[in-house]
């Protein structure tokens, strides 16, 4: 039956992804008064790409991003399944380390920046996401996403300043202003690309699909923390994406000093904050 | 000769397999004469510690071997003047069954290794009379020496291990016999004499107190009590310097100037993990008590630390050494939150370290006998010139930190059983993201196409071809079958109820399940998946890097200014703003010393 479960996510996650991305991009043309593309843009976009002439810049850069994709596949198909978080997440990282790894594998100065400074974005998100992780295990005594399901009260109402650090790693994660300091939406700054430079055609349409599964993912994620009714869920959901979107359009990119400053002190003291409520009332 | 000895204790080792709980008290361990004479070479063990501390001037070590010889003789000759404690012979159970397995494998790979290397390290340093033979007697004695520290079951014995251990690893880091060898011998003797002394006056403690020397009494009969706290916690004290935590540290990274194979065995399996073993073997003694939290916070912040430092870092066998100091912190803050998961953890954590880290220290030997060098920043596409060790170098590194390799498994137990504990949380889960940082940055510029210099042909001799494929085949090997051997090898006191046991080829306690097989089962489905994908664009043309303007001749060239080519130059960012030794090393040792001061402060 689970694998069920993940074999259907694994296969519906991607037109998802394309849905969501699709109305980010229109929401945030209405939000500097475009129109914006239609909502499947993102799907002709990955089509366009693959038919592209086949181009790669190292040869070992196609393994890297097949990796990265196969990781982003089996992590959505782990949540589905309804395993162990922490195992999702760490597999998560495998596909993020790959695509670094790839970006290291071309000597372009904006390949090799971008990839330094995805490193240091998994350094900022990283911690956050464990500890919040954590968060959900002391509310329900288990790492296991069934025993999220099996709570009668949300978690957000345990876990509030949790949910907003969640916040924190998740714009870092979907690289939204001001946290877009390894590779920005549009290739005209000074970062080029960054660590999606060197890659095009169908590496580039590859990654845009494994950045589909991530998304849907991370809002996977995000839905645990209101898990007693359909309504309340995609309240959350639709709530929480909006506001990554007005962030990112309100945003300037910032620097990753900055980012590694302000995000592990603001992300640790509402985390420990948030533990010692927890303690307060009894939870462990 | 060697090559035989290590193939012999291999087998050994493994014949042991299966034989385990084993007691025995042989009678040439338990009569006068072996007494007497291990009475004598504790004395002369110390009177050359003695001898080096005045030769080097060194007020340090010589004091604290004056001092131990004064306490050892007061022990010997004034407590026990006329009770003689029985003789407490042997004892292997399985965590000693899984230490020796250790030490000899790895070990004797390490020594299969050295053959060659050795060879081309004299050629390279011309000492006039070989000095190989001592070398490989040194290491022999090391690995013995550590064999039977894991074997013996009376504190005295036990002790005479832990100096010998001392010995070999003071004479083995000093064998080049340069200026900074003799100095870092030097470092190196001091701070272990330190955990001697300590070693030593928590034993006289329990002998005054309990009036035995046999391990497995004392454990037995101070369980569950909370008694005892300052000796046992000074035994983790001279656990700590032995597994060069936070502040010993520095004796470990100056280690690094030995040949490589030394370095190799210090990190991996001898040496370090004694000190690890120490702890682990009393952690039912102090169990629950406020001691064991201390070790946790302890261990933790060294992960955490050196973790830090070693991102800061750019010469490569310094980023090794902070990574072992690290990992050996978590499998310490494991050992401190002693339950039955976070004790599966620290024992698999520990084998997995041994094999991976000898696996990288020897691979690091040949990369700087290759290229001169040992700085990360000159390995960059180090694929072009070393087509078979770049890639070893970058699934050994893989096997460090991805799942569903033994580290991260070992890295999911310990972050499952600490996510009780706020402070040790954290601690884990920055180091955790730090760690992540110096291994990928390392591995992603080994395959690249940033190569500079002019090849040369790889030479890897035939020995050292057997002994590193040997290592990444079992860290391999050994990470697929975690599930099977966890039960079976693991000290059933671990694997019972509430422990981790293996449902379906996933490891699974009540508060999580790691799907170990599925995950290599999907692993390796799309590791196929990625080859065949890769194998298709293998006819794409390639095209240069991106430079902002035209390329040049070369690759990672462009036409510059006035026409002239131009090399792009990259970097990768080592952040010492952040992590720098300067600026983190003070501070870090400082926090590191108070934590100790209140573990021990606690105690009283």
């Amino acid at each position: 039956m689970i694998y069920a479960y993940a074999l259907a996510g694994v296969i519906l996650a991607p037109f998802a992804g394309v849905f969501i991305a699709g109305l980010d991009r229109i929401l945030t043309a209405r939000f500097q008064a475009r129109t914006g593309p239609p909502i499947l843009q993102p799907l002709y976009d990955i089509a366009k790409l693959w038919a592209k002439e086949p181009m790669i810049a190292h040869r070992f850069q196609p393994l890297c991003v097949y990796v990265y994709l196969a990781a982003a596949m089996v992590s959505v198909g782990l949540f589905f399944a309804q395993s162990d978080l922490l195992l999702i997440f760490f597999v998560q990282a495998v596909g993020a380390v790959f695509l670094v790894m790839g970006a290291f594998l071309v000597p372009s100065p904006f390949s090799q920046a971008g990839a330094n400074r995805e490193l240091i974005q998994i350094l900022t998100y990283e911690p956050l996401i464990i500890i919040v992780l954590a968060g959900i295990y002391l509310s329900t005594g288990s790492f296991e996403i069934s025993a999220v399901y099996a709570m009668d009260k949300p978690l957000l109402m345990n876990l509030p300043l949790l949910f907003i650090v969640f916040g924190y790693a998740l714009t870092i994660k979907l690289r939204k202003s001001p946290f877009d300091i390894s590779a920005s939406h549009h290739a005209h700054q000074e970062l080029v690309r960054g660590v999606l430079t060197e890659y095009s055609g169908r590496q580039l349409a590859l990654i845009e699909i494994a950045h589909l599964y991530e998304t849907v993912l991370i809002l996977g994620l995000c839905s645990l923390f209101w898990t007693t009714g359909v309504l309340g869920t995609v309240v959350l959901l639709a709530a929480t994406y909006l506001a990554e979107i007005v962030v990112d359009n309100i945003c300037a990119r910032m620097s990753f000093k900055w980012m590694l400053k302000s995000v592990w002190t603001t992300g640790l003291a509402l985390s420990a904050v948030n533990f010692a409520w927890l303690y307060a009332r009894g939870k462990f | 000769m060697a090559a035989a000895a290590s193939a012999l204790l291999t087998t050994g080792s493994i014949l042991l397999i299966g034989q385990v709980p084993i007691r025995s008290v042989p009678a040439f361990l338990s009569g006068d004469l072996f007494a007497t004479a291990v009475q004598a070479a504790d004395f002369a063990l110390l009177g050359l510690f003695l001898f080096f501390g005045i030769r080097f001037k060194d007020l340090l070590i010589t004091g604290l071997s004056a001092a131990q010889i004064a306490g050892l003789f007061f022990f010997e000759f004034v407590i026990l003047a006329d009770s003689h404690a029985p003789a407490a012979g042997l004892y292997c159970d399985s965590l000693s069954l899984v230490m020796v397995l250790l030490i000899c494998i790895a070990g004797s790979l390490i020594v299969l290794y050295a053959l060659p290397y050795m060879q081309e390290h004299e050629r390279h340093l011309k000492p006039g009379k070989s000095r190989n033979p001592v070398f490989f007697s040194l290491l022999f004695v090391f690995i013995a020496a550590m064999n039977a520290l894991v074997l013996v079951n009376d504190l005295m014995l036990f002790y005479f291990c832990f100096e010998i251990t001392t010995l070999c690893s003071f004479l083995l880091i000093g064998h080049d016999r340069t200026r900074t060898a003799r100095e870092n011998a030097g470092t190196a003797l001091r701070i272990n004499s330190m955990g001697g002394a300590v070693l030593l006056l928590g034993i006289v403690l329990i002998y005054t107190r309990l009036h035995t020397l046999d391990i497995q009494e004392v454990i037995a009969r101070v369980q569950g009590t909370g008694a005892l706290l300052i000796p046992l916690g000074l035994l983790c004290v001279a656990g700590f310097t032995k597994a060069a935590q936070m502040p010993f540290q520095k004796w470990l990274l100056g280690a690094m100037v030995a040949p490589t194979p030394v370095s190799a065995l210090l990190h991996s399996a001898t040496m370090v993990k004694a000190g690890v073993y120490l702890v682990i073997r009393f952690a039912p003694a102090f169990a629950g008590t406020f001691l064991s939290t201390g070790v946790a916070v302890c261990g933790a912040f060294t992960f955490l630390s050196a973790a830090a430092l070693a991102v800061g870092q750019s010469n490569g066998k310094k980023v090794l050494a902070y990574s072992t100091v690290s990992n050996l912190g978590l499998i310490l803050a494991c050992v401190g939150i002693n339950t039955r998961s976070a004790l599966s953890a620290a024992i698999l954590l520990m084998i997995f370290h041994a094999v991976s880290k000898a696996l990288l220290f020897l691979c690091m030997g040949s990369v700087e006998q290759h290229i001169k060098s040992r700085d990360i920043e000159d390995m960059r596409g180090l694929f072009g010139e070393m087509p078979k060790v770049a890639p070893i170098i970058t699934m050994g590194i893989l096997t460090m930190i991805l799942p569903p390799f033994g580290m991260l498994l070992g890295k999911w137990m310990a972050i499952e059983s600490a996510a009780g504990n706020l402070f040790l949380l954290f601690m884990l889960a920055m180091g955790s993201a730090l760690t992540v940082v110096y291994w990928a940055r390392w591995a992603g510029i080994l395959m690249g196409s940033d190569f500079r210099g002019k090849p040369r042909p790889e030479r890897l001799h035939v020995l050292s071809t057997i002994s590193l494929f040997s290592l990444l085949g079992l860290a391999i090997l050994l990470s697929v079958s975690a599930p099977f051997f966890h039960t079976g090898l693991l000290p059933g006191s671990i694997t019972g109820a509430g422990g981790f046991a293996p449902v379906n080829g996933s490891l699974a306690n009540s508060a999580g399940s790691f799907a170990v097989i599925p995950l290599f089962l999907a692993a390796a489905a799309s590791f196929l998946f990625a080859l065949a994908g890769s194998g298709r664009s293998s006819g794409a043309e390639t095209a240069a890097p991106y430079m902002s303007g035209i390329a040049g001749p070369e690759n990672g060239t462009y036409i510059g200014p006035m026409n002239r080519i131009t090399r792009s130059v990259n970097r990768n960012y080592y952040l010492s703003a952040f992590f720098g030794e300067q600026r983190l090393s003070g501070a870090v040792n400082a926090c590191a010393g108070i934590l100790i001061l209140l573990m021990m402060g606690a105690c009283i």
